[in-house]
């Protein structure tokens, strides 16, 4: 039972922990807290339901459609607003995200309705296999094994490859990046594509457990920053962390205290963290300079 | 002013009935704007002080018989205690905690009061009229006469603290913390009082709102609604007081427009039918996520001032006119 | 007798050690600079000072205190008070309000006191007209008239460099911090800011602490100098005597023109 209830913790953790990985390297760059993330994925979803159903395409081409939309959609939102800003403070910035968090719901409800929608997915999640007492769905180690190596691949990008670290030097630090010939603009625009690219993946990865409808991530918005916050913003393997442990801590506070009031433990974890260890459990804290 | 009290005695109803439903968000704007606009700090969860505000006050009334007033301070005190115990340890770091605290809480707080009995669960409650002393307020007009002088106070009440000590102590936190506290503004006590205002400026609009409408649940209370709040204050323009009255008063107006786009003549009809052709017809209401959206984009690119900008740029711009 | 001493004073950040056990001490009434060249550590010591940043070693004591963990805000209430290399004003303020906010501390209205203002005769009213007084005399003396209704970000850098100057004096500091004061100023208006400072040196009873580039400044009002280099203290002690030792000169020497 315990084991059960790790297992599939670390099966949606994997999720969050997407959705938080896309969150931080976003706030990295621009940092933003980008509240538009949630929705930027689920409209991704959507497209790959249009592609998939009303277009009739195969699977491979309605996924891959959809992620190179995010991709779009990321760059698009970072090109049209966020460098426009007029006084770029972050108070400005978040209002610029929830202005997109607004527009793409309105869009998506406009177009899809409040009816819930099914997304057919090619792998199946009550076909299981039986390790001893622990089952575990098709579905569930698909997830854990895409979610692996997008970070995987995630890392080996930040370190590896001229356009990955050019994008971990505007993170770090723009000006320098700047002064060693880093045109920091478009690294920014590609960080928000990529971004967006994890987000859709765990969008895709999440519908068919749970109903394609507009509010799909909103929850998963919260569960997102909640593992970025106790993995601690200022690292990347920190918010892959704080998701694998949220999606467990989830679990089993559903299981043995109240399933009733398993969504607010995102909510109680950041109130905890923000009290006992403000800077996250991987994160470190700067003392800013004047 | 007096075109204020004359107004609910000329109009009609359904107009009576939407200036208590501006004079509502005027003061949730006017709270929210004292967060946001003075003291530079985010609440994206106002929606949930909002709730706590209308839940308190009528369960007070209902199940426990307080009398109005009182009912309805303990749920603005209360609504401010919960501001206090998220704002303080949000409040004491930089950067976006606050935010993401913020809107934890006000998806935590429809959870709660959508799954337990006392506040009626999904299918809410329903709010009996409000009675002051023997006096039973049953009409929209009579309502009027109870929100509008409650609104008109606390527009002022919070003039004065902006205006005064407090508010300098604010304001000084928006501009620059660090010489803030330097010159011995005690920082993360004046950001969490401000929170606390608002949230209480939140809870009274809140109890006062459940009257407005009658019937209160889960539904009315959500993630948007909060952003709504916020659009108020960013439209009307950050850190003035005007800026929010005109905010909130706006945003309710383009509200209940929106509600029933399609009936507005040309430009629904157009809408109807791209909504045919691309879209969905009953999907169509939504259109007013997209339109606010689009609003806080273009202002925080265009004017960050918002109305309040435009309107002191039309006036420097008359009084220079033809020079 | 001394007012103010730091003992020791060590910080580093990730490797750099902007601090290397400094140790200095002030007369009380005294003008004191600090010169050393970009880098040293001068900024630094005066954010341990005022609370911003937290020594990894060592202690401040003022007026018998030891106020080196204390929060900023408890520093600036025992009269400590500050300018900053970046200004660091209440931009979208007026000059006016920026230094009522140097009120801050010697006012009581609260948050009730300040709702209930509803009348020019209050309580309220009347303390804030008795402190619009109190920074009259400050905008007097720093020749701020023309800008007092104006939002300081409007404000030419030689004058937001006196508001920050004025919202210090207007704290009624014991200690008062000056960070490069005379940086981005014209000679003219070096020359007036030099009389002034000497001016409040002999009208308020403050004691200042000062941060320096122009040593003609520094030797003509200072009564002592500290010079630092590399987060250490070469040495301290009259104007001419630091000026003239072998390796304050050797330090400046690489540096040209400072
Ligand atoms: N918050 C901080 N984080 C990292 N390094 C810091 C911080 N504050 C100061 N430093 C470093 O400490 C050293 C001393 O800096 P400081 O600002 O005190 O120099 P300074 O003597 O005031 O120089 P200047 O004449 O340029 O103002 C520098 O190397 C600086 O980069
Ligand atoms: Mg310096």
């Amino acid at each position: 039972m315990f084991l059960q209830l790790i297992i599939s913790g670390l099966s949606i953790g994997s999720l969050y922990a997407l959705i938080a990985l896309a969150m931080v390297i976003i706030y990295k760059a621009s940092e933003v807290p980008n509240f538009a993330q949630g929705e930027m994925a689920m409209i991704s979803t959507f497209v790959a339901y249009a592609l998939l159903i009303t277009a009739k395409a195969s699977f491979v081409v309605s996924f891959l459609g959809a992620l190179l939309f995010a991709v779009l959609l990321g760059m698009f939102i970072e090109f049209v607003a966020l460098r426009r800003a007029k006084d770029p403070n972050i108070l400005n910035l978040i209002i610029i995200t929830l202005g997109f968090e607004m527009v793409l719901y309105g869009l998506a409800s406009w177009k899809w309705g409040a009816e819930q929608k099914h997304l057919p997915f090619p792998i199946s999640d009550t076909d299981v296999i039986q390790f001893g007492t622990v089952v575990v769905s098709h579905l569930d180690i698909a997830t854990m094994v895409v979610a692996l190596i997008v970070m995987i691949t995630l890392f080996l990008f930040f370190r590896y490859t001229k356009l990955g670290i050019a994008m971990k030097a505007t993170q770090q630090n723009v000006i320098a990046a700047r002064i060693n010939g880093i045109r920091t603009n478009r690294i920014t625009s590609f960080t928000w594509g990529l971004s967006s690219l994890i987000g859709a993946v765990a969008g895709i990865l999440l519908s068919p457990v749970a109903t394609l409808d507009p509010n799909l991530m909103m929850d998963p918005l919260l569960k997102g920053f909640a593992a970025a916050v106790l993995g601690g913003m200022t690292t990347l393997i920190g918010p892959v962390i704080g998701g694998y442990l949220l999606g467990v801590i989830e679990n089993l506070f559903g299981a043995y205290v109240s399933l009733e009031f398993k969504s607010v433990v995102a909510f109680l974890i950041i109130v905890f963290v923000l009290w006992f260890k403000p800077s996250g459990l991987f994160g470190k804290h700067y003392v800013k300079k004047v | 002013m007096s075109g204020l009290i004359a107004f609910p005695f000329i109009s009609p109803n359904y107009y009576v009935y939407m200036l208590n439903y501006m004079a509502v968000n005027v003061i949730v704007a006017m709270g929210l704007n004292i967060l946001i606009g003075y003291t530079g700090q985010i609440s994206l969860g106002h929606a949930g002080f909002f709730a706590i505000g209308a839940y308190v006050t009528v369960l007070f009334i209902d199940k426990l018989h307080v009398p109005f007033f009182a009912a309805l301070f303990v749920a603005a005190l209360l609504a401010a205690a919960f501001g206090f115990v998220l704002g303080l340890p949000a409040l004491r770091l930089e950067g976006p905690y606050l935010a993401i605290a913020t809107l934890g809480f006000g998806m935590a707080i429809i959870q709660v009061i959508g799954r337990a009995a006392v506040f009626g669960g999904r299918n809410g409650l329903l709010v009996s009229k409000m009675s002051i002393g023997p006096y039973v307020l049953n009409t929209d007009k009579e309502l009027y006469f109870m929100i509008i002088p409650m609104t008109v106070i606390l527009v002022f009440a919070a003039r004065n603290i902006v205006k005064t000590r407090v508010g300098r102590a604010l304001v000084s936190i928006r501009d620059s913390d660090i010489a803030a506290e330097t010159m011995g503004v005690n920082v993360t006590y004046y950001k969490t009082l401000a929170f606390a205002i608002s949230a209480f400026y939140a809870g009274i609009a809140g109890g006062l709102y459940a009257f407005v409408i009658g019937f209160i649940n889960p539904g009315s209370f959500t993630f948007i609604l909060s952003i709504l709040f916020l659009s108020m204050v960013v439209v009307g323009g950050l850190g003035s007081v005007l800026g929010a009255v005109m905010g909130g008063i706006f945003i309710s107006f383009l509200n209940l427009k929106l509600e029933s786009v399609q009936y507005i003549p040309g430009f629904g009809d157009m809408l109807v039918i791209i909504s045919k052709k691309w879209m969905s017809v009953t999907g169509l209401p939504n259109i007013s996520s997209i339109i606010f959206g689009l609003i806080l984009i273009l202002i925080v690119v265009i004017e960050p001032l918002g109305l309040y900008g435009f309107w002191i740029r039309t006036k420097k711009y008359w009084k220079t006119w033809p020079f | 007798m001394s007012i103010f001493s730091a003992h020791d004073l060590t910080i580093s950040f990730g490797g750099i050690k902007a601090l290397n056990h400094v140790s200095f001490e002030i007369e009380k009434g005294a003008v004191y600079s600090i010169i050393g060249p970009n880098g040293a550590g001068k900024t630094t010591i005066f954010n341990c000072i005022s609370g911003l940043y937290a020594p990894d070693h060592g202690e401040i004591i003022f007026q018998d205190m030891d106020i080196t963990n204390l929060a900023p805000y408890k520093i600036a209430g025992l009269g400590i008070a500050r300018t900053f290399q970046n200004i660091e004003l209440f931009s979208r303020m007026t000059t006016m309000e920026n230094l009522m906010l140097g009120r801050h501390l010697h006012m009581k209205t609260g948050l009730w006191s300040g709702v209930t203002l509803f009348s020019s005769n209050s309580k309220v009213s009347r303390e804030e007209i008795v402190h619009r007084e109190r920074v009259e005399i400050i905008v007097d003396l720093l020749d701020l008239q023309s800008a007092r209704d104006v939002f300081v970000g409007e404000l030419p850098y030689g004058s937001q460099k006196l508001v920050e100057l004025a919202r210090a004096l207007a704290l009624e500091p014991k200690l008062l911090l000056l960070d490069e004061p005379s940086s981005g100023m014209n000679n003219e208006e070096k020359h007036d800011l030099f009389y002034w400072i000497k001016d409040i040196r002999n009208l308020f009873d403050v004691t200042i602490l000062m941060i320096e580039h122009d040593m003609n400044m520094v030797r003509d009002i200072s009564d002592k100098v500290l010079a630092i280099n590399f987060g250490k203290k070469i040495t301290a002690g009259t104007p001419d005597e630091v000026a003239n030792h072998p390796e304050v000169l050797k330090a400046y020497l690489g540096e040209e023109d400072a």
